[in-house]
């Protein structure tokens, strides 16, 4: 059953093209990793997903489906109340994220409503100290912070939960407890979560699905095992590839040579041509439909041949 | 704890910049054409009344103590006496002080409940692009017509034709409220065109400001509805550069009213300094001048206690005024 | 650098002004201080503005008028420029001591409301145009020498700048060659709203009184005088008035477009 379709998204700003036709669906219940580089449009899809992006920024083209309703081409009113009832946000900057004039309690409280339980929700996120509640967002640490954010997303219990690099911000040792927390009360509430980052690796270990983007298209789409195992895409390849954490004791770390895109309109063939150690003539004319390869879907021309090749013969 | 330290630093430096003030003023009064008992006096004084002076002054003394001597005075009240009505200065201002102080609060008022609501309003429908050539004629028009172009365009009009409303003829607000108030509003009106206009445009680029930030975008995030972002996130956030900003209109608008008083014949503080300029009534001008930056800088004060309570980030990044 | 078509539009007014008041010192209009017929006349064939309570045309006296105006502004506003640029930099760059004591001498001045500033300035030097151009500068140096300090400052904590002290390179070469030219940018927007200002500031002193004197014109003056007449002969106010609300928007507008052009804003819809 899928809660989350996004068809072909198109997003333009004034001179730059973040989106240039994404695919991406999402089933109830399930844990989508969405990675990318800066630049890739990662942000803008996460964004996209509940219509948060700035004034500027126009769709040209395609659509997005969320728990049936298209969102953007909602009516103010409806829109407001899919956000509410189905959507939960997450952010990088924690404190950001926090109005800073008013005390965490009060901020949880203007969310939860007359009825709601101010304690419960912060006990979930094992945030129960009352001076929590009286501080400002200012004197709490980011994973703290990051916390309460948590909090506030899932105190509808939506049926989504973006969280846009959530951890990013954070130091390395309270990383590992906020995606744990992150994970276990959604799985508890039966939440779906899209979690956007660019660790490839990170992400693969705790989603289900993994969908790679690069040059605001999603090249890669598949089990979490599979795409960080078997990539098929020769980016996903190369972002495996060049992570220290998946590499091999022993074996050289190859970066991904040249930068990512800047579009200013539709890509005329595959993005990531100028790049890619396999392209041919047609990837530079000719733009890449999705193909199914195993349990992967795949934008590239070059696909099945890559795939039934242990060791693909390099063009470039 | 932090903020009372803050704001009695804040306190102190301005009572520092009052002082400074202070000095300016001295040092103007003394380079002033004429001597300074001349100036204090006027030019018909006698041998004995200038003898009196110099010692009360202290004129034979070095300009230090001679200074010191002037703010003491100046502190226990005594501003010296007008050559023109050979009445204390001190008085005089204060009598005319409450018309001045009725015209300002007025402006005031009218910045903040027509300026706030316009400037927040408008930044909400902003577009990107800057939002409509007519939009910002009309809010530029706001900033720039001088009050003493438009306080005589609106004399003339009213004077030329009678349209129910009286220029001159000013009744105390003790007399009569609804003839006091009949004379002020058309002052008062040409007054806070400008404050109005620089209010909207501070407050709709406090409120664009606050609407990028993270904590708006969870809020729309969150399915909050426009009004109630606006109440609970905007306001609070957007508030001290609008605040600060009614702390610097007080200043432009004492100066404003020194001209509007003067074009509409208002018998306030303001027209009494014009008045002693033209005159070479020094002692006034001293005292009254004294009085405009002594009030801004107060008000300055209060306002950064009010900044102090409003944002509680303060103190701990010890916040600068600008 | 490309400007919106409002900004452009203001421009052009401006330069529709100076060309008007560079037509008055060619004494296109007529001569300023020749009477040329009938007391208080209505503008017409032979005095296209009316003539004043001396008979002498509107016209010419407005070119002159406004000549004076931005002439005296303008100059006033690049000695500001000048000053602010020089004390905000190395207050902004130095720090210590020094920056406490141009920001404490910079609110003393601030403290003052303009036209109140103008008036002690004019008491101490005499009415006349010496004083109006003083005027102007102290009014406008602190706000432009704050701002310029503030652009100083977060220029001076970039990293090139500190690579170029690393390497060697002398205060004014650091100054002159780095933070200048990062904080021109907000000398130049400010700088024109100082303009705006010093036209009101002017305007308003000789409208007193006590700033340009007559029988020489600015707009103030004419204004001046034009309110004595005022009912009888309206034109006589509403020529420079609509001239100097035309300038003063006109430049506010260049301000305007030039800010939105070196700080774009973005936006974002409550819904």
């Amino acid at each position: 059953m899928s809660l989350l379709s996004v068809r072909n998204l198109v997003i333009d700003y004034a001179k730059t093209r973040a989106l240039d036709g994404a695919d991406l669906e999402l089933a109830q219940g399930e844990t989508v990793g969405l990675v990318g580089e800066s630049g890739s449009g990662k942000s803008t899809l996460g964004s996209a997903v509940g219509r948060l992006l700035p004034r500027s920024a126009l769709r040209t083209e395609g659509e997005v489906v969320l728990a049936g309703e298209p969102v953007f081409d909602l009516p103010p009113g409806r829109l407001r109340h899919l956000r509410k009832r189905h959507l939960g946000f997450v952010f990088q900057d924690p404190i950001a994220s926090l109005n800073p004039t008013m005390r965490v309690g009060a901020q949880l409280r203007l969310v939860l409503g007359r009825g709601g339980d101010v304690g419960f929700h912060l006990g979930r996120v094992r945030l129960d100290d009352a001076r929590v509640t009286r501080a400002y967002p200012h004197q709490l640490s980011g994973g703290m912070a990051q916390r309460v954010a948590i909090a506030m997303a899932m105190a509808t219990s939506p049926e989504l939960l973006v969280a846009d690099e959530p951890t990013a911000a954070l130091d390395s040792q309270v990383r590992e407890e906020v995606s744990d927390m992150v994970f276990s009360l959604a799985a508890e509430a039966g939440t779906s979560i899209l979690w956007l980052s660019h660790d490839l690796p990170a992400v693969a270990r705790r989603c289900d699905r993994v969908a790679v983007m690069y040059g605001g298209r999603v090249v890669e789409n598949g089990p979490a095992r599979e795409v960080l195992g078997n990539p098929v895409h020769p980016y996903t390849a190369a972002l495996a590839g060049a992570s220290p954490a998946a590499a091999a004791h022993g074996t050289r770390l190859e970066p991904v040579p040249g930068r990512p895109p800047v579009l200013t309109g539709p890509a005329p063939g595959c993005a990531f041509a100028p790049r890619c150690p396999f392209a041919v003539e047609r990837c530079e004319h000719e733009r890449p439909e999705p193909v199914r390869v195993r349990d992967q879907h795949v934008l590239c021309h070059r696909a099945e041949e890559l795939a039934d090749q242990r060791v693909p013969e390099v063009t470039a | 704890m932090r903020l009372v330290m803050w704001w009695s630093g804040r306190a102190l430096s301005s009572a520092a910049t009052l002082l400074g003030v202070s000095v300016l003023i001295f040092a103007a009064v003394r380079l002033m054409p004429g001597g300074f008992a001349e100036t204090v006096l006027g030019p018909f004084a006698t041998a004995e009344q200038k003898a009196e002076l110099a010692t009360r002054y202290g004129l034979d003394q070095p300009v230090f103590m001679q200074y010191g001597h002037w703010l003491s005075a100046v502190a226990g009240g005594d501003f010296g006496v007008s050559m023109i009505s050979r009445q204390p200065v001190g008085a005089e201002l204060l009598a005319r002080l409450p018309v001045t102080a009725e015209l300002t609060v007025l402006a005031v008022l009218a910045s903040v409940l027509v300026g706030v609501p316009l400037g927040v309003l408008t930044a909400v429908r902003a577009r990107p692009g800057g939002g409509g050539a007519a939009g910002r004629l009309l809010s530029g028009l706001g900033v720039s017509v001088p009050e003493f172009v438009l306080g005589s365009l609106v004399v003339f009009v009213f004077s030329r034709y009678a349209l129910g409303l009286q220029v001159g003829s000013w009744v105390p607000v003790t007399a009569d409220p609804a003839a006091n108030l009949a004379t002020m509003i058309l002052p008062a009106a040409v007054l806070s065109v400008f404050s109005i206009s620089v209010t909207a445009r501070t407050t709709r680029d406090a409120v664009m400001g606050v609407l990028v930030e993270q904590y708006v975008t969870a809020a729309v995030g969150r399915g909050e509805s426009p009004w109630f972002i606006v109440r609970h996130h905007i306001l609070r956030n957007a508030a001290t550069p609008v605040v600060t900003l009614i702390g610097t209109t007080t200043a432009y608008l004492l100066g404003g009213a020194l001209i509007v008083e003067h074009v509409f014949n208002l018998p306030g503080v303001g027209s009494y300094i014009v008045q002693a300029v033209g005159r070479r009534d020094y002692a006034v001008v001293q005292a009254g001048v004294l009085l405009a930056a002594g009030v801004f800088i107060v008000m300055n004060v209060l306002i950064d206690l009010l900044v102090g309570a409003l944002d509680p980030r303060l103190g701990v990044t010890a916040g600068r005024r600008s | 650098m490309k400007l919106d078509k409002l900004s452009v539009g203001g421009l052009g007014c401006l330069v529709v002004l100076v060309l008007f008041a560079l037509g008055g010192l060619a004494g296109l209009g007529g001569d300023p201080d020749a009477i040329v017929g009938p007391r208080l006349q209505p503008p017409g064939p032979g005095w296209w503005l009316g003539t004043d309570n001396l008979g002498r045309s509107v016209l010419p006296r407005v070119m002159e008028g406004v000549g004076t105006t931005l002439l005296l502004s303008s100059i006033a506003v690049l000695l500001t420029a000048a000053l602010s640029a020089t004390f905000g930099i190395i207050a902004g760059y130095r720090g210590g001591y020094l920056n406490e004591l141009v920001m404490r001498l910079v609110e003393v001045l601030y403290s003052f409301p303009a036209i109140v500033l103008a008036i002690l300035v004019a008491a101490v030097l005499g009415p006349g145009q010496l004083a109006a151009l003083a005027s102007i500068v102290l009014v406008t140096i602190p706000l432009m020498t704050r701002l310029v300090r503030a652009a100083a400052v977060a220029v001076s904590q970039r990293d090139y700048v500190t690579s170029a002290v690393i390497s060697g390179a002398r205060l004014p070469r650091v100054l002159g060659r780095h933070v200048l030219p990062n904080v021109a940018g907000t000398i130049a927007v400010q700088g024109t709203y100082a303009l705006s200002v010093g036209i009101a500031v002017e305007g308003g002193l000789s409208f007193l009184g006590f700033g340009v004197q007559p029988p020489q014109a600015s707009l103030g003056v004419l204004i001046q005088q034009g309110g004595t007449y005022m009912i009888a002969a309206p034109w006589l106010i509403l020529g420079p008035g609509v001239v100097l609300v035309v300038a003063i928007l006109a430049i506010n507008v260049v301000g305007d477009g030039l800010r939105d052009r070196l700080e774009p804003r973005e936006t974002r819809s409550l819904t």
